[in-house]
C-alpha cells in the first residue's frame, strides 16, 4: 500500500479512522464536514490553474517559489495537519524540491492564528521514515483498534459506523 | 440524511435531466425536480427515460428502481459503485463461509422479535386470543434457532413464522383483509396488494440503503446468494417488515383510511391498489421511513431509513471486527 498525506494526518487524529480508510472503508461522502471542506477546495481551485499537484500518492493544495501551502478547513487538530505537511515537504524533498511549509485555516478555534509554518530537520525526516512503516504496518493489521468515545467522535463521519 | 431524498412517479410521464436539475413532463404540464438530495427514485407506471439522464443520475448517485403495472417489482437502475472496498468483498464472503448460520439467525430472531411488538400492542388493547402465538414466538422461536441447524431449516422457522403471522390478522384486522394465503405475483386480493407493494418499496429502499455501503449486494446469509437478485436487500429487510411495512398497513386499515371498495381494483384474477389508494399507502410509507427515534446508542435522532443503513453497518462490523450482528429491533427503543 502507499501512504497517502490523508493517512497520516488520520493517523494522528485517529488511528481507526486511519485502518478504515486505508482499507477502503470510506464514509466521508456523507459527512456535512467533509462537503464542505471539499466546497472550499474547489472554490480556491477556480482560476487558479497550479492550485493542485499531484506527485505520485500525494496531492499538494498549492506550491510557490518558497512554500508549499496546506488548507485545512478548521484548527481542531493542529498536529495531524503538522504531520501531513511534513510528510508532503519530505516526499518534495526526495525529489529535489525543497520547500518550507505553510498551514493556513479557514477557521480558528483553538488559537489566534491562522496560518503556522513547518520545516524539516533531521530527526523530523527520521520520524517521517519510521512513521511511513508503522503506517503500513498498523493498516495491514486484519482489524482496527477499538472506538473510544471522544468529542472528536460526535462531528467524525465514522461516528455511526464506531459506535452502533 | 434527513428528509424527502425519495421521489415517487406514480403518473405516465417523462422524466429527463433539465440543465443542472431533473424534471418530470406528464400530461399536467412540468415538474421539477431539484436533483440536491434525491438518493432515489421510484417508477410504478410508464415513465420514458434516456441515457442521458442515466449519466447525470450516475453522477449523482441516484438509484432508481422500477415496477411493472401489477406493481411488482421489475429492477433497479444501480449507478456505478462510489464506495467499494475489496478487503471488505473477501471479508463479507469468508463470513459467508464461517458465520453464515449465526447471521441467518439473527435475522430470524429479529423478525420473530419485531413481529411480537407489533403483535403485542393488540394483545394489550383486548384481542386476547393472540396470546399462543406471541408465547410461541417469545419462547420456542429461540429454543428452535439455539439448535444445530442448516440454511433450509433456518428458512423453515422463518416460513413459519410469517405463516402463523398471517393468520393472526383475523384476530385484529377488519374481515375484508383478512389474508387467508399470502399470494404473489398477482396479488390476489387486497392483503395481499398491500404487503406485495409494501415489501417491494422496502426491498428497493434497502437496495438503495446497502448502495451507501461498501457492503456487497449478492452475498447474502439468511437467502441464498443469487446472481439475478441483490439478496443481500432480502436479508437486511426481513426485520423492517414488521414495523414499517405492517405497521403502516395495520394503521391504514383500521383507520379507515384504506377501504375495499374505494382503494382497490378488482379484476378476475388479482386485486390492486387503485391511484388513489397507492397514493395513500405510499405517502403513508414513505412519511414512516422517514419518522425519527432516539438512538439509544447512537444518542441522536435516526429516521427507520437510516436504521436499514446502520444495520448494514451492524453487519459490517460482524465482518470486519467480529463484534455480534443483531438487527434492529424496536424493543430497544423502549
Amino acid at each position: 500500500m502507499k501512504v497517502t498525506g490523508t493517512l497520516v494526518n488520520y493517523y494522528f487524529h485517529c488511528k481507526r479512522q486511519c485502518w478504515l480508510h486505508a482499507n477502503k472503508i470510506n464514509l466521508e461522502d456523507n459527512s456535512e464536514d467533509v462537503r464542505i471542506g471539499k466546497i472550499l477546495h474547489e472554490l480556491r481551485a477556480e482560476g487558479n490553474k497550479n492550485s493542485e499537484i499531484a506527485i505520485e500518492s500525494i496531492k499538494i493544495d498549492k506550491l510557490t517559489p518558497d512554500y508549499l501551502i496546506e488548507h485545512k478547513k478548521s484548527d481542531a487538530n493542529i498536529e495531524a495537519a503538522k504531520w501531513q505537511t511534513l510528510f508532503y515537504l519530505k516526499i518534495l524533498k526526495d525529489k529535489g524540491i525543497e520547500r518550507k511549509g505553510k498551514i493556513q485555516f479557514d477557521e480558528k478555534n483553538k488559537q489566534e492564528k491562522t496560518i503556522i509554518y513547518v520545516d524539516l530537520t533531521e530527526d523530523i525526516e527520521k520520524r517521517l521514515q519510521e512513521l511511513e512503516q508503522e503506517i503500513i504496518d498498523y493498516c495491514s493489521s486484519a482489524t482496527p483498534s477499538p472506538a473510544i468515545l471522544d468529542k472528536k467522535c460526535k462531528r467524525c463521519a465514522y461516528y455511526d459506523y464506531c459506535y452502533i | 440524511m434527513m428528509g424527502r431524498s425519495t421521489k415517487y412517479l406514480m403518473s405516465m410521464g417523462e422524466l429527463k435531466r433539465k440543465d443542472h436539475s431533473l424534471v418530470f413532463r406528464n400530461d399536467k404540464g412540468n415538474t421539477y425536480i431539484p436533483i440536491e438530495g434525491i438518493k432515489e427514485i421510484y417508477c410504478l407506471n410508464e415513465v420514458s427515460l434516456n441515457t442521458k439522464l442515466f449519466q447525470f443520475l450516475s453522477k449523482a448517485g441516484v438509484t432508481v428502481h422500477f415496477f411493472d403495472y401489477h406493481h411488482q417489482y421489475c429492477g433497479t437502475f444501480y449507478p456505478k459503485e462510489q464506495l467499494v472496498s475489496g478487503k471488505l468483498t473477501v471479508m463479507q464472503a469468508q463470513a459467508y463461509m464461517n458465520k453464515r448460520m449465526d447471521i441467518a439467525k439473527a435475522i430470524v430472531q429479529g423478525i420473530a422479535g419485531n413481529i411480537h411488538q407489533v403483535l403485542y400492542h393488540y394483545y394489550k388493547h383486548d384481542r386476547k386470543d393472540l396470546k399462543p402465538f406471541l408465547d410461541w414466538l417469545r419462547k420456542d422461536v429461540p429454543v428452535y434457532l439455539a439448535k444445530d441447524l442448516d440454511s433450509k431449516q433456518v428458512l423453515f422457522i422463518e416460513g413459519e413464522i410469517w405463516r402463523k403471522f398471517y393468520t393472526s390478522f383475523s384476530s385484529f384486522l377488519p374481515a375484508d383483509f383478512v389474508m387467508n394465503k399470502r399470494v404473489r405475483r398477482p396479488p390476489d386480493n387486497p392483503m395481499n396488494a398491500l404487503v406485495s407493494l409494501g415489501n417491494s418499496i422496502l426491498y428497493s429502499k434497502t437496495v438503495s440503503q446497502i448502495y451507501q455501503t461498501h457492503l456487497n449486494q449478492t452475498i447474502s446469509f439468511l437467502h441464498e446468494p443469487s446472481e439475478s437478485r441483490f439478496s443481500l436487500s432480502l436479508d437486511l429487510c426481513e426485520v423492517f417488515k414488521p414495523i414499517i411495512v405492517f405497521r403502516t398497513i395495520f394503521e391504514n386499515v383500521n383507520n379507515r383510511k384504506l377501504q375495499v371498495e374505494k382503494h382497490f381494483e378488482r379484476k378476475l384474477n388479482y386485486c390492486l391498489l387503485n391511484k388513489q389508494g397507492k397514493e395513500i399507502f405510499l405517502s403513508s410509507l414513505e412519511e414512516r421511513f422517514n419518522s425519527v427515534f432516539q438512538h439509544p446508542v447512537l444518542k441522536r435522532k435516526v429516521s427507520y431509513k437510516t436504521a436499514i443503513k446502520l444495520d448494514a453497518y451492524k453487519l459490517i462490523k460482524l465482518i470486519v471486527e467480529n463484534k455480534p450482528f443483531v438487527p434492529f429491533s424496536v424493543k430497544e427503543l423502549k
